[in-house]
């Protein structure tokens, strides 16, 4: 039996530095994954580049003899093609787009020095076997980031803002550009209550290794044992969720080849844990539910773990949530993050204050710190409807106010 | 080899990967794998702007090459822009590595022994704590080829291998990841560490059974080797990156040659031609690797350049710009990074704090103004004496103070060799060293 995976990707950036156009790239790749199937086992051919079939699963063969890797489960069936564009950009419309971004830069925060990347990316992924199968998956989506450094600081770079879209609105730079930098120089107090606004995607890598089925089996997650407990908020519900448009270049598909019902899957809702995250082979070998989470690899065979995050939204916006309060953008912050225990600490190196719609100042610097369960537990406030400041979902979340840096 | 635009600078970087790997996780083999690629990384210069693509069809570089040569507008006085004046022009092959320590030449077999033989000697069944284990190795070789339109032309190689033992370590309900690791330039080289394992497992081990939370606050830290040596890389390393600070004349009077930015008895050198994890013979511009001493006792005396910052900055190449792979563009980068030694005894410098904290080692950080580090095992000092073992999550200071804060500099020194650095969203190898180091204050969280 065979199997291919085929990734084509095509990438065209313009980058700035130090307010001056630096460079134009361009980038065209191939990535394949010749795969044979015989007895429980697979060989594994890993391409980079074109290369015909038949050598290719030539290669497999060969693979299968030299270095089998077991894998005893049935193929997938099934066809269904996905193409998420809404628009692509020219060369020149893309350059042309940076340029007059830049330029409302320049012209509007002379005060300021920005090092930007602009990029549009375009990939396909398709996934075809012996039995039928016949997926792909295309997506193409704008990329913008943007790191600024204040003229008076003495700091190597201020902070940053950036976002996606598959069909580019000028607005929304200019908008978001405004946001960030307007009452950048306007200094305010940190409340005494902290409450952070923020993106959540790197607070929820804790949560993935949590709900791991493999780890939550071995007894070495901190949710074990607590599957359907209330652990969490009433207000607190997780899906993996690839169906929607806030899914950016993931496929419908696991790295087993499963889709699960409506593109996503439920793990905690109103606080209770359900399940943990599985492919094929944790949820045989532990006896679990399947979820279908194995993430890809085109040079070796699965392991579970392929998750996209989505936290179900409120129905209010992050203002009503808020509730007359303040919240604090963190937008430099790094160097801390989790414990074992699940104590989490975080040095906020740059904040800005906001009242859930626009940015009111900037925040001295400060240190936060909170634990897994109270930040998704009594201290989790909501995800807003409505998307301001980030231009995506973003989560409201009770802190500790630690040291002032 | 390729026909240059006329009137551009280009050049051409070809990288040729391999890299292969295995885990065994709780007695089952999870991952075994081996790829091998190869792509370019192409650059035409107009005086303006770059205009780069990668590729991996290595036999249409000339064509990629004719394209983009398209997009620039000819300069007939290129070769007189001062970056490209800069840029140096060797032929030269370096392949330390391409021999019969060629880690190609490993079999599946070998790595599979090696890694049996770890699981034999530092596996035990009979600690109960002990509820998961992976061991895995992980090996890649490189060989680079770069071709300038001045002449350069440079083909050199590298290769790393790793192979790390991870436990996870439950105590009442809390799993602590506990793990030894090895990077080597060779496989042979990787065989024999069980002692060292089984010694830092036992460490863990007691850590997991007796650490306890800090107490957030300010501390006066005494950094072991290994700390130092991310404590070096996060809190100065990247300040010396020369391309933050080109036209910033705030950071220009900042970092100026000659100030005293940091305590006398510090002093710090990048060597990329060490033949350590951050070894390159050539930079990705084609600059020969050298010695650049970034301070010398608690004076600015240096720092890294590609050749648009020393040319901007009016100061000479160092041999510091580099690439995370064939689709990067090159930016300023360290390689290997070191605090040397200085006057003190490592145990009096421990014994002559009253009330503090040990740093046994770190396990990644953060290089802005205000620095990060994000530490794995550390102890209570008290009296003079290490007490018992503390959880922290991160320890911060500023760059401008902490540097003058280092009151005691240890005559013991280690490199190491495990680290990579991320910058741009690109990573690379580096190594990092020092000796045992005091800092008066810290905050600690």
């Amino acid at each position: 039996m065979r199997e291919k995976y085929r990734r084509e990707n095509r990438t065209s950036s313009v980058t700035y530095e130090e307010n001056k156009l630096l460079s134009f790239h361009k980038e065209s790749s191939v990535t394949s994954s010749f795969r044979v199937h015989k007895d429980g086992q697979v060989g594994i051919h890993y391409q980079v580049g074109e290369l015909g079939d038949e050598e290719g699963f030539r290669r497999a063969e060969e693979n299968l003899s030299i270095r089998p890797r077991s894998y005893p489960f049935e193929l997938e069936t099934g066809k269904r093609s996905r193409d998420m564009t809404e628009r692509e950009l020219t060369d020149k419309e893309l350059m042309d787009t940076a340029a007059e971004c830049m330029q409302y830069l320049l012209d509007k925060y002379p005060r300021f020095t920005f090092r930007a990347d602009f990029d549009q990316t375009k990939t396909t992924n398709r996934w075809v076997n012996d039995k039928g199968m016949d997926y792909s998956n295309t997506d193409c989506s704008v990329n913008v980031s943007v790191g600024f450094k204040h003229v008076d600081s003495k700091d190597i770079s201020d902070g940053s803002f950036g976002f996606s879209l598959r069909d580019f609105d000028k607005k929304v730079f200019f908008k978001m550009a405004d946001d960030y930098l307007a009452n950048y120089e306007k200094e305010v107090k940190l409340p005494e209550e902290i409450i952070i606004d923020t993106q959540y995607y790197g607070l929820l890598g804790c949560l993935s290794n949590q709900l791991n089925a493999e780890n939550l089996a071995l007894n070495i997650s901190l949710l074990s044992g607590k599957i359907g407990e209330k652990v969490f908020s009433e207000d607190f519900t997780l899906w993996h969720d690839v169906s929607d448009k806030e899914c950016w270049f993931n496929c419908f598909w696991d790295g087993d080849g499963c889709v699960t019902e409506g593109d996503k899957r439920l793990f905690i809702e109103k606080g209770v844990v359900l399940t943990g995250h599985s492919d094929k082979r944790n949820a045989e070998k532990y006896n679990v539910p399947h979820t279908g989470n194995a993430s890809w690899s085109f040079a070796d065979i699965p392991l579970d773990g392929w998750v996209n995050w989505r936290i179900e939204r409120s129905e209010k916006t992050v203002k009503e949530l808020l509730d007359g309060r303040y919240c604090v953008i963190p937008v430099r912050s790094h160097g801390g993050g989790f414990a074992d225990n699940g104590d989490f600490a975080m040095p906020v190196q740059c904040a800005l204050l906001s009242d859930g719609e626009k940015i009111l100042g900037k925040l001295p610097p400060f240190t936060m710190s909170s634990n897994l369960f109270d930040m998704f537990g009594k201290d989790f406030i909501g995800v807003g409807c409505d998307n301001p400041i980030y231009n995506d979902k973003q989560i409201l979340i009770r802190v500790k106010k630690g040291n002032i840096l | 080899m390729y026909q240059f635009p006329k009137d551009l600078y280009a050049d051409v970087r070809i990288e040729e990967c391999f890299e292969c790997w295995m885990a065994i996780q709780n007695g089952e083999m999870v991952s075994d794998g081996i790829a091998e690629e190869t792509g370019a990384f192409i650059r035409v210069f107009d005086g303006n702007m770059w205009y780069t693509s990668t590729t991996n069809d290595i036999a249409g570089i000339q064509a990629e090459l004719d394209n983009l040569a398209t997009l620039a507008t000819p300069n007939p006085d290129i070769l007189e822009h001062p970056m490209v004046k800069k840029l140096q022009v060797h032929q030269d092959t370096v392949l330390k590595f391409d021999g019969e320590n060629c880690i190609k030449n490993v079999s599946r077999a070998q790595w599979k022994n090696l890694i049996d033989t770890y699981i034999e000697a530092c596996v035990d069944e009979g600690i109960s704590e002990i509820n998961a284990w992976v061991v895995y190795d992980n090996a890649s070789y490189k060989k680079k080829s770069f071709y300038s339109s001045k002449g350069a032309a440079i083909v050199q190689d590298m290769q790393e291998c790793i192979l790390s033992v991870n436990y996870g370590i439950t105590v009442d309900g809390i799993t602590t990841g506990a793990w030894k690791g090895f990077c080597k330039l060779d496989f042979e080289n990787l065989k024999g560490h069980e002692a060292e394992v089984i010694s830092e497992r036992d460490r863990y081990l007691d850590y997991a059974h007796n650490a306890v939370q800090v107490e957030p606050g300010d501390y006066t830290c005494v950094f072991a080797p290994m700390a130092t040596a991310i404590f070096t890389h996060e809190s100065f390393g990247h300040k010396s990156e020369a391309d933050f600070m080109l036209n910033d004349k705030t950071l220009q009077d900042e970092w100026v040659m000659g100030k005293k930015v940091g305590n006398e008895k510090i002093s710090i050198c990048d060597r990329g031609n060490m033949p350590n994890h951050g070894y390159i013979a050539y930079d990705d511009e084609g600059t020969i690797a050298g010695e650049t001493w970034l301070m010398k006792d608690g004076v600015l005396t240096g720092r890294l350049h590609d050749a648009k910052s020393a040319s901007t900055l009016s100061e000479e190449l160092t041999g510091n710009s580099r690439a995370g792979g064939y689709g990067c563009a090159p930016l300023v980068r360290m390689t290997n990074t070191y605090m040397a030694p200085g006057p003190d005894d490592p145990e009096q410098i421990i014994a002559e704090v009253k009330d503090g904290i040990y740093v046994y080692e770190v396990y990644s950080g953060t290089g802005n103004a205000t620095f990060t580090l994000n530490p794995g095992i550390c102890y209570r000092i008290r009296d003079g004496k290490l007490c018992e073992p503390l959880r922290i999550n991160v320890i911060t200071g500023n760059v401008f103070q902490t540097l003058f804060d280092v009151d005691a500099v240890g005559t013991d020194f280690k490199l190491i060799d495990e680290g990579s650095c991320g910058k741009g969203g690109q990573s690379v190898n580096v190594s990092d060293g020092g000796p045992t180091i005091r800092v008066k204050k810290l905050t600690v969280n």
